[in-house]
């Protein structure tokens, strides 16, 4: 192993990102041939193994970047290059760690699907991208893999092309997406323009061109450029749309709902664990560039995310969009670390949600397969992601029901788990920024408190409604229930996400966050005080009120005495995600297609039609003018040709064809000639 | 004695039927004769002029030429007749109007 | 050797011998017109990679390459003076990508004429005469020759429109060459203006060699277009109408909003393979003049301009998106998406930054191969069903699944995702739009949000389109008939489309392919025009 440790961390990083494109490029090329997905699924493992390489190298140890040149404009050269620092290190790490038990997961849930060849082959393209996006080390070539993980996505979500649901969902995921690339984009250019690069190490190393820069006067001033201080907070809040298409952050949270439609497997890697984490990472890397308006807005923007996204998971039928709100709402969370300057926790948070939200939807992705195939055997008409169909599970699948309970212990942030560890992290450092802003900021902590038992009393929910009581079709189905437990290809990679979900692997001790590796290799300074009793008591609080509302669940779903009324206005909203869907769909959708409808008349009647009246004007001219030709200036050539025409058809009348004549005239000729001479 | 003005005289009216016969037959091959006759005349002509070169006899040699090219151009105009008739059906000028504008 | 003239004068020897083979040889043609393009894009890639990059190009002859100079006609004009018209090629960095791009679409085009039936001798001299007059445009030096080429470009086209074209096509065919002939006519008056009022420094004779109206020392005192003697045209700087005018000739070609509805006529009315040189060279014409003559001859006028052309770069982005997310017939989306795209090209020009002109030749390159593959990909299922509604179509992707690969390829590729072309275009061309008001140089930062927003709107057009047309359930208006007609790709059109779309996607990684030879170039044109502001 020894020659391994000698590789620099920059090769194992390269090969830890090209090994996919490989797999990828090898499954475009042999396509329908090779199904097994045996390829991708040993290219990421290796690249699992090169990235913990990696990772054992870089973490805690100097930065490391190296770069070529790419190509030059102007007298600017652009480079290709890999930054590996704690940060990019650790995600690094993550994906790959991730992206194995879902590719292993894959080969048994996918088996069998026809298009199970462009499946392997998109998957390797989305660890390319993802893992790409990562390490790069600047942002120009961030943004491609920023964007080329969207196209993974899209393709990912698309996967089922046949069903409408799914394309509409891919296309809105994409366009949704593209509203933060512009941000992204429209922030490389002012970055670009104010510091004249775009290189991580330069921008944000230290004595780099960020820790110069200075805002005086109105002016943000870097030693490259000056210009206005409003934009300043500008590049922020643009930065900050790219991560709020890509992290579904309120009011562009939308698309991730629908992109449910693609495979589970899909979902638990691309849209709750990796990419759609890709925002914070982002906020975490461009953290200094970020004035304090833009983190208000942040913590404002992620505050109200995660309240909302809660809510909205309260009444869902639907197993998987429960579970796509929660994302949402974790990733709320997150932000509100990013906003209030603890970008450490953010990450750790993400680190451990990452885990238990992927195993959370592999589990829900077992369910479903089981559930699925009931229907094709019972060849009855059912919902298999529909929650009121199921109930009473744990007795078919008991170990998935036990690794599902861990990962909703997790979220729901019990103690001796690692959502606990992260999820107090968040909200004790956001309850000491409020003590340190002033009261008015105190509501951001407490909502987080209320959303985070709102949290464990949808999951309770879930846990409770899917597994415990009976299952509600068994009318439809008769005598005999055929469900099994998951296959054991399915069951190992959720163990072994099962156990990432809880405390050891983060910290020694598990009840306090300072002690987590990961928030020391990060190492914040956080500008505010410590506050020894808000440890003390916001632990204990979101505890009791956890615990409070999964009893309160359990009386509700388990043993059915639900007080409620299903219809009423509050489940009404929740269900139909406040109807924000048809609120685009009706309001910016169609106003956009009306528009478009109304630039098209324009151009049709009244650009092409102002041509036309020219046009004619042009003809009526010319009508004009071939009036006069004809009646006047031709009139009076007409006159002349007439008399030409009279002479011409005298003179013709002697052209008859009459050899005889022709000669006779000839003589007569000859006869004038001999006169005139004669006479002369 | 019969002088110059004789001959002249004789070869202008032979002229002159040929003329007439050029203008007015509706036969080519009259048309062609018309055209002989006039040959005919200017070659008396030469003849008849030809007492002033003693010399070289210019005038007898000249129209020993014209009497061998007349002849000529009589087997070639028969000739075109000949074809003329075997594509119009006829040697009457006035159905051949092919000139006609 | 002399390339140029060999690049310019071979297809008319294709012209040549399509005219003098008789036509029971008609199936020869087409490998006529074949091999000598294949000649010629060989020809030109070789020229692009024994180019030097760092000839500066520009204002001086001496920053040309493959310079071919002969006196052509030399007239003595008594008192008005002499009259010096030069036969004189050459390129620079911002011509020789062109030139390959020209060279290679035109190939696509040939390969796309193969089963063309309709009076091949005709057709084909037509396509190799349109194939001498772009080549010229892009290698002449002297704007009389500029000029000759520019004429001559048009006649081929009008009758391909007008004679190939689809039910409506002698109105798309007139409208064309009405629009392009108003332009050009009063391009001719400048011109001659411009004689006027520039001077060979070394014979004393006027002339028309571009190379010499760009230096403001040629410029006879007083004259019209003199720099320094304020010259006025209806109370107007003569400089700027001078500059307007002829911004307007080539303005119309590239298009630009409103000059812009010839476009979708004339595409749609276009058989397949004129559909690919208009979109892929022709529009090219507009923009390469305007950094050719526009830019290189009046620079102070340019720089006096520039927040107008940038306003209409943007209303054009805006204006074709929205115009292209409203159509139903698939070709016409295409046609005003490349409104849309070309209003990057007037956009990232009239930025004046490095980035945003290198951005906007980067656009015409990519724009070149992606609508080209485009409009041939839209020919495919034209050529099958006689279609094109986006409507009457759905679920293509089932029967069709290599057509819908190469389309949602294309698509992505032309709607800017990284890793293609498209991609570094519009984002250099932001980038250097926002730069420029840093830079001083005028262009306000909306508008590079404003533009920005045209990449989404592409995206939203597009992505609609794969949606509507590939995906879903197969259902087709023309029910079984078209089912068994729409047969997947044939080898043919594989090899068309290939290489196209992995030339978009190795010019998105690899730009330097493209930046390195036209940086020198694009460093020196900025120079030049911000001399002036």
């Amino acid at each position: 192993m020894d020659f391994l440790l000698n590789i620099s961390p920059i090769c194992t990083a390269f090969l830890t990102v090209v090994i996919p494109l490989l797999a990828f490029l090898y499954q475009a090329i042999v396509g329908k041939k090779d199904q097994s997905g045996l390829v991708g699924t040993l290219a990421i493992i290796f690249s699992f193994v090169l990235s913990l390489l990696t990772f054992l190298d870089v973490w805690n140890a100097m930065p490391l970047s190296s770069e070529i040149t790419w190509f030059k404009i102007g007298n600017t050269t652009f480079t290709v290059g890999i930054l590996l620092n704690n940060l990019s290190s650790l995600m690094l790490l993550l994906v790959s760690t991730i992206a194995v038990p879902v590719h292993i997961y894959s080969k048994s849930y996918m088996h069998g699907d026809a298009g199970i060849h462009r499946y392997w082959m998109y998957l390797s393209l989305f660890c390319f991208a993802m893992l790409g996006l990562v390490i790069m080390n600047n942002l120009l070539l961030m943004y491609v893999f920023w964007e080329l993980v969207g196209f993974a996505s899209y393709l990912l979500i698309g996967f089922w092309y046949t069903k409408d649901a799914a394309v509409q969902a891919n296309k809105k995921a994409f366009l949704v997406n593209r509203i933060g690339d512009l941000g992204f984009l429209i922030g490389i250019a002012i970055v670009y323009s104010q510091f004249g690069t775009l290189n991580l190490v330069t921008l944000f190393g230290n004595d780099g061109l960020i820790a110069n820069t200075s805002v005086e006067n109105g002016l943000w001033i870097s030693p490259h450029n000056s210009m206005d201080a409003i934009w300043l907070t500008v590049t922020g809040i643009s930065f900050f749309l790219g991560a709020m298409a890509k992290s579904a952050q309120f009011p562009l949270h939308v698309w991730l709902p629908d992109a449910m439609e693609g495979p589970t497997s899909v979902s638990s890697l691309i849209h709750a664990a990796t990419m759609v984490a890709a925002g914070v990472f982002l906020m975490s890397t461009l953290f200094p560039l970020f004035n304090d308006t833009v983190l208000l807005i942040i913590a404002i923007i992620g505050t109200t995310t995660a309240t909302i996204a809660a809510y909205f998971a309260l009444a869902q039928y639907d197993i998987k969009k429960i579970l796509a709100f929660s994302t949402i709402s974790q990733l709320g969370y997150m932000m509100v670390g990013i906003g209030i300057g603890t970008w450490d926790a953010a990450m750790f948070h993400l680190l451990t949600h990452a885990f238990f939200k992927c195993l959370l939807f592999l589990c829900a992705g077992a369910v479903i397969h089981e559930m699925a195939h009931l229907k094709a055997h019972s060849k009855q008409d059912f919902d298999p992601q529909d929650l009121r169909n199921m109930g009473g599970l744990r007795h078919y699948m008991p170990q998935t029901f036990i690794l599902m309970t861990i990962a909703s212990l997790a979220l729901a942030g019990f103690p001796l788990t690692s959502g606990y560890l992260s999820k107090d992290s968040i909200i004790i450092s956001a309850f000491e920024w409020a003590s340190a802003k002033g009261p008015m900021f105190q509501i951001v902590p407490i909502t987080l408190i209320i959303v985070s038992i709102m949290t464990a009393f949808y999951i309770g929910r879930l846990l409770f409604k899917a597994f415990f009581s009976e299952l509600r079709i068994k009318s439809l189905l008769g005598s005999s229930v055929d469900l099994n437990e998951s296959p054991k290809l399915m069951l190992w990679p959720m163990y072994f996400l099962g156990i990432c979900c809880v405390f050891p692997l983060f910290s020694f001790n598990p009840i306090s966050y300072h002690d987590a590796w990961v928030m020391d290799g990060l190492l914040v300074q956080y500008p505010y005080e410590t506050n020894h009793t808000a440890h003390l008591v916001i632990p204990m609080i979101l505890t009791v009120g956890a615990l409070s509302v999964w009893v309160l669940a359990w009386r509700w779903y388990a043993q059915g005495q639900y007080p409620l009324h299903a219809n009423s206005l509050a489940n009404r909203i929740s269900l139909n995600q406040g109807y924000l869907n048809i609120f685009n769909e009706k309001i910016i959708v169609n106003s956009v297609l009306n528009l478009s409808k109304l630039s098209y008349w324009i151009d049709r009647h009244i650009v092409d039609g102002f041509i036309h009246i020219f046009i004619n004007f042009i003809q009526q001219i010319a009508l004009l003018s071939h009036w006069l030709d004809k009646n006047i200036v031709d009139g009076l050539v007409n006159t002349f040709g007439k008399i030409a025409l009279l002479l011409g058809n005298f003179a013709r009348s002697t052209q008859n064809g009459k050899l005889q004549t022709y000669l006779y005239s000839v003589f007569l000729l000859v006869i004038v000639g001999l006169v005139y001479l004669l006479l002369r | 004695m019969i002088t110059l003005t004789h001959f002249l005289v004789v070869s202008a009216f032979i002229f002159c039927i040929g003329l007439y016969a050029v203008l007015a037959k509706k036969n080519a091959i009259m048309i062609l004769v018309g055209i002989e006759l006039m040959i005919n005349a200017a070659i008396l002509n030469f003849v008849a002029f030809g007492k002033y070169d003693k010399i070289n006899y210019g005038g007898q040699i000249f129209a020993l030429f014209a009497i061998v090219l007349a002849a000529a151009a009589v087997a070639v105009g028969l000739a075109i007749i000949l074809n003329v008739y075997r594509y119009y059906k006829t040697v009457n000028p006035d159905q051949i109007r092919e000139l006609k504008d | 050797m002399p390339t140029l003239s060999l690049l310019i004068f071979l297809p008319l020897l294709a012209t040549a011998i399509i005219l003098a083979l008789p036509s029971r040889f008609k199936d020869v043609y087409k490998y006529i017109a074949l091999a000598i393009t294949a000649v010629q894009l060989v020809l030109a890639g070789m020229a692009y990679f024994s180019f030097n990059p760092t000839s500066t190009g520009i204002n001086t002859l001496a920053g040309y390459q493959l310079v071919e100079q002969l006196p052509w006609i030399r007239l003595d004009l008594g008192t008005i003076g002499k009259l010096e018209i030069d036969y004189l090629l050459g390129v620079d960095g911002i011509s020789m990508p062109l030139l390959v791009l020209s060279t290679f679409v035109m190939l696509m085009a040939i390969g796309a004429s193969w089963n063309m039936k309709k009076s091949l001798k005709g057709y084909f001299a037509l396509l190799m005469l349109l194939n001498m007059a772009v080549i010229g445009i892009f290698c002449a030096l002297d704007f009389f020759l500029f000029y000759l080429f520019y004429e001559v470009m048009l006649l081929p086209l009008y009758f391909l429109i007008g004679i190939w074209g689809g039910e409506r096509r002698e109105y798309a065919a007139m409208k064309f060459f009405i629009y392009t002939l108003f332009g050009s006519v009063f391009m001719l008056l400048v011109i001659v203006g411009l004689y006027f009022s520039v001077i060979n420094p070394l014979t004393g004779a006027h002339t028309f060699s571009m190379i010499h109206m760009m230096n403001p020392d040629n410029y006879v005192a007083g004259s019209i277009f003199a720099l320094d003697g304020y010259q006025e045209i209806f109370g107007i700087s003569a400089r700027l109408i001078g500059f307007i005018v002829l911004f307007f000739a080539f303005a119309i070609k590239v298009p630009i909003v409103p000059l812009h509805t010839w476009l979708p006529d004339a595409h749609v009315e276009a058989p397949t393979p004129v559909s690919i040189i208009l979109a892929g060279i022709l529009l090219k014409i507009g923009g390469y003049g305007i950094i050719r003559v526009c830019f290189s001859i009046f620079p102070d006028a340019a720089a006096q301009s520039n927040w107008w052309l940038g306003l209409i770069g943007v209303i054009s982005i805006l204006y074709g998106a929205f115009n292209a997310l409203a159509q139903k017939d698939l070709k016409r989306l295409i046609a005003y998406s490349s409104v849309s795209h070309m209003g990057f090209v007037l956009l990232g020009l009239a930025s004046f930054t490095a980035e945003g002109i290198s951005g906007a030749m980067f656009q015409m390159i990519s724009h070149g191969f992606l609508s080209a593959a485009l409009f041939f990909l839209v020919g495919v299922i034209y050529d099958r069903v006689h279609d094109r509604y986006i409507p009457h179509f759905r679920g293509l992707a089932t029967i069709m699944p290599k057509y819908t690969a190469y389309v949602a390829i294309a698509f992505f590729a032309s709607l800017g995702l990284p890793g293609f072309s498209a991609f570094i275009a519009e984002a250099f061309v932001i980038i250097g739009t926002f730069n420029s008001a840093s830079l001083g140089t005028g262009l306000p930062r909306w508008m590079a949000i404003a533009g920005s927003v045209g990449i989404l709107m592409s995206a939203a057009y597009l992505l609609w389109t794969l949606q509507r047309m590939f995906f879903g359930q197969t259902r087709l208006k023309g029910g079984d008939s078209w089912n068994t007609a729409l047969v997947d790709l044939t080898g043919r059109e594989q090899l068309i489309l290939f290489p196209t779309l992995a030339l978009a996607l190795i010019l998105g990684i690899c730009p330097f392919i493209v930046f390195d030879q036209m940086n020198a170039s694009v460093i020196n044109l900025v120079a030049f025009i911000q001399q002036y502001n």
